[in-house]
């Protein structure tokens, strides 16, 4: 029998399939640098020098949001709580816990903690770009909870980014606020359910949640802009 | 590649005004016309530079692909880079990220202090603003404004330095423990001109050295004091003056005395707040004798060119008439015929209005005008208590002056210096005082300062001064209020030491210097001491409490002085006896810059940049000569021609190889070669030459001389023009007589001259009109009213169609925000053309600067811009203001010569209009400008790709292209622009902290412009929509039984102000929410009859809208006629 293949094929398997692994493990490598949540827009979740849980300070605790991120209802930043404010109940509740060691080092002087003093440096989730100038104290004092933009905060073990928070993203609610619109006073509640508050306030005089996104829109006077120098300036 | 060009009917006759903005277009070269047509400047679009050209079209495609082929290896944008956020580890209370506090302060200044609010960002400070709640309350100007970006120089000094070199803070604080215990050293100090109340205490106490004496001195602080008394002031009140007379007192621009609110508030005929009925007789009338331009006498009704040592002779004809004519009988009467009826008629005024009036001698000039302005002040009645003119004593009583300093020191009297003086007298100290010689024979001298200049290097010791929002103080303003300076940051570098607490050191028993903050727990030795002071007029807590919150302790005020004329005014009134000008004897005058004043400001970036409003020259001085005097020197044509021939590169005669030919000045015996320029509205025979620059030159300078000095000055003052303070005498410090001038032949100097840079042309740009009917047909003052919208193309021009449908596609209105449409008016009857709102808006937006060669090519980022005409009546009217033929020889009457030399000065400032129906919008290809519903033309940075398009498209040159990464790569390093990514991107260490955080930093190929300060709209709004939010939870109804009407999340009136009309000294600028109307005063104004759109006709439908300019001359002066009349029209 003829030689069919020349002898120069004899390495070509070999070499297919070095090729296929390398450019297989170059996609795994690429997959894992590029697309998992690290390094996603929503779904980015990095881990915190401390793996502070919003699950057992909200939902089990039943913090308020403000309690720790206390300006984002008078200022257009939600600031992150400083030291601080962990230490008021941290100094007397969970003291030995080795999670909350960096927050020790930092605040407790008898330490002699070489970074004593320090401010404990969060891993940044929601980044908006540097030329886009979102007001958080606009937004829930005309009804839009941290919920619409953050998701179930309460429920979250670690941080992580829940929506996408393209400009695409903030027009459909611009241009469509009575979706997310909620009464003043369930701006913070995590647990708001539109259905329940119009069966526990017949006398809105609204049946779905449609017609109670509309009233609170005219009732708020709420005409968000599209305009660019709403947020660019 | 020239622009379209706008073909304007014809010039109706009876518009007379001949009008210009340099001397190259009243020659009207065909060059300018060039420069005129064109989009950009020459150059200013083009990579034309040497270095420049490195980047051809045909490399930068191959850089291109090489770096779309690289891109794919790196990937790291589509990676999300590890941000951190950092919350303070003690929250401090007050502080709110993201938000500002605005604390009171104050800035001590030659004539007292300007009281500021700070605005501080977490303990940043990044922007001032004038206090208005302070009696004293005087506006801000650029120097004010521009004082912030000082703190956060690069160039600032940071270190001790030991004779010029760099030295151990132990050291120092040795040498100070040293004298600090020797009570018997023979110790001076020299202070500056500002009135500190805790330092004039701790002068006491410093009398436990019994040897110590005490000096003060500024470079240009005059000789008031000769003629008033020591410590003796006079201050003005303009809101009382109906009458003022300026004897070359520069009392709105650099040669302060005070609030000047009073006065730009009745040259509105509305009133302030446009409140009134026009009313001309409310009006003041300014008349002003000087020898070159100043911003005063740009306001004038009245204005008389003179030679500078010739007003004592206007000053002695009026006391002649009006004091005692004893008094002047060795000065010779007037002889020139326009002189003596200019005279009468002003005397008449005054003597018609005694007890009302003011009349002011300027710092500049010799002690016998001001004996003479004192005795016709006192002659009229107008000083006293409820007069115009009040007398005090400062607390600056018993200092020495430096000629007495240098002769204690020659004397041994002294042989230990403290100079605390903002000044720097081995620089600025008249030349043949040889102030350096005496300095040499000092033991020790500590100089405290900001600057490392000539005196740092000559002192034995040299300490950083801590700006004045880094130190305790304290200060008294004009009328003696007391103000407090208040820290708002520790000093950025840890040798910084205030005035202070650099006597407080010499005051303790050890001589401890304790700077910026004590040890734990105690508080700053500088606070204490301002406590201790202040506890004396004011005890309790309460009272230090509300010092702090207002900056000032009310009913705190000067005690009263009566002056009287001095023994020594015959002596002074014989000195000031000088020959006029000639040819061959010229006269130099000294002048305080509008940029660096004496010299202190020469390293302030904003401040070099920003165009002198005179001759519009930026970076640089240069001998400002009158057109007629250039040309009996010789050197006009030189000036004109070098504007064009040498400059065959770029055929406009602008740009970077636009050059001013040298002249050499002989004066005193000394010589100065210096750049020369036409000067309209100048004395002839004089040459001014403005003070403070000069100070180091490096190797890259552009006069070809070998470096000196450069350690003196930082990267910004380095290499800046020419240095006149040698040519001083002791005798004449402020003008030089017998001067020859002569030109040195192909030697030029290269200058940024930014007159021409964005030159609108139109008919009627600036508008005035006049009180009076001038028998010209244009009627009384209200006919002249009625008048103002239909002036130039205005009169005759169409009705204007919208050239863009104002809706949308389906009939919905495109601008239709019910709460707020914004809008704005410039008053340029109180606008005078100073640069406070072009320095205010540079600290508010974040505007770099870009360097003197990014100027010369017209790339200046100012988002106003200052335009400065000077406009004259050339031709003689008929009664139906038509021009007059002369019969013979067929050509038309001119006016007399001295109306054609005394041209009107006429700023506007311009920035974008936000027009309704903008040009800019519709070409932009990617709609990066687009409006806003609330009636703002906006800038979308992040889409810009910068096409220019709208730019060429902008009828009013009001938009800026960042050509380079100016933001980053500082421009001032040479060549670094050109470097690319490989350039210096750092300078300093500090320049980023002085940044607003709500503004977006722009980034090269971006096209920016005025936004009417958005980011101060978008959080005055957000404000109000939480505040109704609080108010109805304080009712405790839930919040579906909320009311939320219009009237609720609208803004308070007049709430929010811009950040040029929040500085601006003259409240020439009014902002507001069209939608207030009439209970605004935007509202207001826009209803007036002087209220005009720029450009009206090629209806854009600005929502910036001019009040045109009101004269109020005195009918009785012979140059009443041509007054009030000088409409700008560009074609």
């Amino acid at each position: 029998m003829a030689n069919i293949f020349p002898r120069w094929t004899n390495l070509l398997p070999l070499k297919i399939a070095v090729c296929a692994g390398t450019a297989a493990g170059g996609a795994a490598l690429a997959l894992a640098y590029y697309a998992t949540p690290k390094a996603q827009v929503v779904g980015y979740q990095p881990a915190q020098p401390i793996p502070f849980s919003h699950k057992i300070h909200v939902d089990q605790l039943g913090l308020d949001c403000r309690y720790c991120h206390s300006f984002v209802d008078v200022a257009g930043h939600s600031n992150v709580p400083g030291n601080n404010t962990c230490w008021n109940c941290h100094q007397h509740v969970q003291r030995e816990s080795p999670k909350l060691q960096p927050l020790r080092d930092r605040m407790d002087a008898t330490l002699k903690h070489p970074d004593f003093g320090k401010p404990i440096e969060w891993v940044r989730v929601h980044k908006a770009p540097d030329y886009v100038y979102f007001n958080h104290s606009a937004h829930v004092n005309r009804g839009i909870s941290c919920q619409s933009c953050h998701g179930d905060v309460d429920q979250m073990e670690v941080v992580y980014q829940a929506e996408s928070h393209s400009m695409g993203w903030c027009l459909e609610c611009h241009r469509a606020p009575e979706n997310h619109l909620r009464p003043l006073e369930e701006v913070y509640n995590f647990n708001y359910d539109a259905e329940t508050y119009i069966s526990n306030n017949p006398q809105l005089g609204v049946k779905t949640t449609e017609e109670l996104g509309l009233k609170l829109k005219e009732q708020f006077n709420v005409k968000p802009k599209e305009a660019c120098a709403t947020c660019h300036h | 590649m020239s622009k379209r060009i706008w073909h304007h009917p014809e010039v109706p006759a009876d518009e007379t005004t001949v009008a210009w903005r340099s001397a190259g277009q009243l020659e009207d070269t065909p060059e300018f016309r060039q420069w005129l047509e064109r989009e950009f400047p020459q150059g200013a679009a083009e990579m034309t530079d040497e270095t420049e050209a490195e980047t051809s079209r045909r490399s930068f495609l191959k850089l291109m692909g090489a770096s779309t082929a690289l891109a794919g290896f790196g990937m790291a944008a589509c990676r999300r880079p590890e941000k951190h956020l950092v919350p303070y580890s003690q929250a401090p209370e007050w502080v709110i990220p993201g938000k500002a506090t605005y604390y009171a302060s104050a800035m001590p200044r030659p004539h007292g202090v300007t009281p500021l609010v700070v605005t501080s960002f977490e303990g940043r400070p990044t922007k001032v603003a004038p206090n208005r709640l302070h009696p004293d309350a005087e506006g801000t100007d650029a120097f004010a404004q521009a004082s912030i970006l000082d703190l956060y120089s690069p160039s600032r000094s940071k270190a001790i330095l030991g004779s010029g070199k760099p030295a151990k803070r132990s050291d120092l604080e040795k040498a100070l423990a040293e004298i600090a215990k020797n009570k018997f050293a023979k110790i001076g100090f020299l202070f500056g001109a500002d009135d500190s109340p805790t330092r004039n205490r701790l002068r006491g106490e410093l009398k436990k050295f019994t040897n110590a004496r005490f000096y003060q001195y500024e470079a240009l602080i005059g000789e008031a004091a000769k003629a008033l008394g020591d410590g003796v002031k006079l201050i003005p009140d303009f809101s009382k003056a109906d009458r003022i007379v300026s004897l070359d007192c520069d009392f709105v621009g650099t040669d302060l005395v005070g609030p000047v609110q009073g006065f730009f508030e009745r040259r509105k005929p509305e009133g302030k707040g446009y409140a009134n009925a026009p009313d001309e007789t409310t009006m003041n009338r300014l008349y002003c004798v000087e020898a070159a331009y100043t911003l005063t006498g740009g306001m004038a009704d009245h204005r008389l060119r003179i030679a500078a040592s010739q007003v004592v002779k206007i000053a002695a004809q009026i006391a002649r008439r009006l004091a005692s004519p004893e008094l002047v009988k060795d000065l010779e009467v007037l002889k020139d015929d326009h002189q003596i009826k200019w005279v009468q008629g002003l005397v008449a005024d005054l003597e018609a209005n005694r007890g009302k009036s003011i009349v002011l001698a300027g710092s500049r000039q010799p002690a016998a005008v001001h004996h003479l302005a004192l005795a016709i002040n006192l002659a009229l009645g107008n000083i006293g208590e409820g007069k115009p003119l009040t007398a005090v004593t400062t607390g600056n009583t018993g200092l020495g002056t430096i000629s007495d300093l240098k002769a204690a020191i020659d004397a041994k009297e002294i042989d230990t210096l403290v100079l605390l003086t903002p000044s720097n007298p081995l620089y600025d100290a008249p030349a043949d005082l040889d102030f350096a010689t005496s300095f040499k024979k000092l033991k020790t001298s500590i100089h405290l300062g900001q600057r490392t200049d000539a005196t740092a290097h000559a002192a034995t010791w040299h300490i950083p001064a801590a700006h004045y929002l880094e130190s305790w103080s304290d200060a008294r303003s004009t009328s003696g209020i007391h103000t407090v300076v208040q820290p708002m940051i520790l000093p950025l570098y840890d040798d910084c030491v205030s005035e202070l607490e650099l006597l407080l050191a010499l005051l303790s028993d050890e001589g401890k210097l304790i700077n910026g903050e004590s040890e734990e727990g105690a508080p700053s030795p500088a606070y204490t001491a301002v406590r201790e002071t202040f506890a004396a007029i004011a005890d309790g807590e309460a009272a230090w409490k509300n010092l702090l919150r207002e900056g000032f302790h009310a009913g705190s005020k000067y005690e009263p002085a009566a002056p009287k004329l001095a023994g020594t005014v015959s002596a002074d009134i014989a000195a000031a006896v000088v020959a006029e000008p000639t040819k061959d004897s010229l006269e130099v005058i000294f002048a305080t810059d509008s940029s660096v004043y004496d010299g202190r400001w020469i390293d302030n970036g904003w401040l070099q940049e920003s165009p002198d409003p005179i001759s519009k020259l930026s970076w640089d001085n240069a001998a400002l000569i009158a057109p007629k005097t250039a040309k009996a020197l010789g050197i006009y044509d030189e000036i004109i021609a070098t504007e064009n021939k040498r400059a065959l590169g770029s055929p406009d005669g602008e740009g970077e190889n636009r050059k001013s030919p040298l002249i050499k000045v002989k004066v005193n015996g000394k010589t100065l070669e210096i750049a020369a320029l036409i000067s309209f509205g100048q004395a002839e025979n004089t040459i001014v030459i403005p003070l403070g620059y000069g100070q180091g030159y490096n190797e890259e300078n552009q006069l070809g001389i070998n470096p000196i000095n450069a350690s003196h000055v930082g990267l910004v003052g380095v290499n800046r023009g020419f240095n006149a303070y040698p040519l001083r005498t002791a005798k004449t410090p402020y003008l030089a007589t017998g001067a020859t001038a002569s030109l040195l032949k192909k030697r030029a100097y290269p200058v940024a001259l930014v007159q021409e840079h964005g030159s609108m042309y139109g008919r009627a740009l600036a508008r005035e009109i006049s009180t009076i009917e001038s028998k010209d047909h244009k009627g009384d003052f209200q006919a002249q009213l009625a008048k103002v919208k239909y002036q130039g193309n205005d009169s005759h021009a169409p009705k204007n169609i919208y050239l863009y449908k104002p809706e949308d596609r389906d009939g919905q209105p495109l601008i239709n925000d019910l709460l707020h449409q914004w809008g704005m008016s410039i008053d340029l009857s109180s606008c005078m053309g100073c640069n406070a709102c072009l320095v205010a808006c540079q600290a508010e937006n974040n505007i770099p600067i870009v360097g003197k060669e990014q100027v010369a090519k017209g790339r200046e980022m100012h988002w106003i811009r200052m335009d400065r005409y000077f406009a004259t009546q050339e031709y003689a009217l008929d009664s139906h203001g038509n021009k007059i033929k002369d019969e013979k020889t067929g050509e038309y009457q001119k006016n007399p010569e001295w109306v054609r030399d005394n041209p009107a000065f006429v700023p506007q400032p311009v920035a974008c209009v936000h027009c309704e129906s903008a040009p800019c919008e519709v070409v932009c290809p990617v709609n990066a400008t687009v409006h806003t519903p609330d009636g703002l033309n906006s800038m979308a940075y992040n889409r810009c790709i910068g096409t220019r398009y709208c730019a060429n498209n902008c009828p009013y040159k009001a938009r800026r292209c960042n050509c380079f990464d100016y933001n980053k790569r500082n421009p001032l390093i040479a060549h670094n622009l050109n470097k690319g990514p490989l350039g210096e991107t750092k300078v300093g260490d500090a320049p980023h902290l002085q940044r607003n955080p709500n503004v977006t930093v722009r980034m090269r190929g971006v096209m920016e412009k005025c936004t009417y300060c958005v980011q101060r709209l978008k959080d005055a709004v957000i404000r109000q929509k939480r505040g109704q939010k609080q108010e109805a939870l304080i009712a405790g109804k839930p919040s579906t039984e909320m009311e939320v009407t219009t009237a609720t999340l609208r803004i308070p009136v007049d709430s929010v102000k811009t950040a040029c009309q929040d500085a601006c000294p003259a409240e020439a600028i009014t902002f507001g929410n069209l939608l207030d109307k009439e209970k605004s005063a935007l509202g207001r104004s826009k209803e007036i009859a002087r209220n005009y759109d720029l450009l009206n006709y090629i209806g854009t439908r600005p929502r910036t809208s001019y009040l045109a300019r009101v004269k109020n001359p005195n009918k009785d002066m012979p140059d009443a006629p041509y007054v009030g009349k000088a409409t700008v029209h560009m074609v």
